[in-house]
């Protein structure tokens, strides 16, 4: 489940911190939990809708490199603009490029995450279609369409990099 | 039954790849160029991607857990 979320949101502190929300909603929440879904499943699906609600809320709040748009002074501009040196130069942004920094990784760091869920489920974490369905609300068509999707775009980034 | 004349689905290559595809459509994909070549690429990505490693949080990831967690005490004298 951490490799999940670790590989969705690409950042190993912040998926130790959905890692720990996730259980701890598991364990708090252990009453609800219905014997007919499979306990790992359930487990997934707290995790991924973790990382997408995330991963939405980065997005709405995705500074642009001048500054956030509320910003009207250079100084609030500078303030609220992106730096991009900073994590780059951390011993964790190091971790993190030699744990995601192959071709592999960075492949699947650049499919859209409903695509980068449905591929890990398959093909990491070794799920069925249908429990891949199950765990993530999807009817099975679109699963199977997002499987392949991911696998083609996958395929097409890393023949263009061996070109 | 599937016209042994027909390329391979993705669905079917994934079978392939996972040794699972029928010696039926096998015989197709024996015979047509076209359908090995797309079988193949798509058995690369497939192998890249259950080869990739699983990860673990840092240590101390546990305590930190189930120091969050509510611990019910139980109601009534369970050891009795």
């Amino acid at each position: 489940m951490f490799s999940l979320l670790y590989r969705m949101v690409r950042d190993r502190a912040l998926a130790e911190d959905l890692a720990q929300e996730t259980f701890v909603k598991v364990l708090n929440g252990i009453k609800s939990y219905r014997p007919e879904f499979k306990f790992s499943s359930w487990i997934f699906k707290i995790a991924n809708n973790a990382a997408i609600d995330h991963l939405r809320r980065k997005s709405i709040d995705t500074l642009s490199l001048d500054g956030a748009p509320s910003a009207e002074t250079p100084e609030q501009m500078r303030a609220t603009s992106l730096q991009l040196g900073d994590r780059a130069e951390s011993p964790l942004a190091e971790v993190e490029n030699r744990e995601l920094g192959t071709a592999i990784e960075r492949a699947i760091g650049r499919l859209r995450p409903e695509y980068r869920s449905c591929i890990l489920l398959r093909h990491v974490e070794g799920y069925s279609y249908e429990e891949i369905a199950d765990t993530l609300d999807l009817p099975l068509g679109t699963v199977k369409t997002y499987i392949h999707r991911a696998r083609n775009e996958l395929r097409v980034y890393l023949e263009d990099r061996r070109d | 039954m599937t016209d042994n004349t027909m390329h391979l689905t993705t669905d079917e290559i994934e079978l392939w790849a996972q040794g699972l595809l029928p010696a039926a459509r096998a015989i197709h994909l024996a015979d047509c160029s076209l359908c090995r070549v797309e079988a193949e690429r798509e058995r690369k990505v497939i192998l890249e991607l259950v080869q990739l490693p699983k990860f673990a949080p840092n240590a101390g990831f546990a305590d930190r857990v189930m120091a969050q967690v509510k611990v019910h005490a139980p109601s009534g004298d369970w050891t009795a």
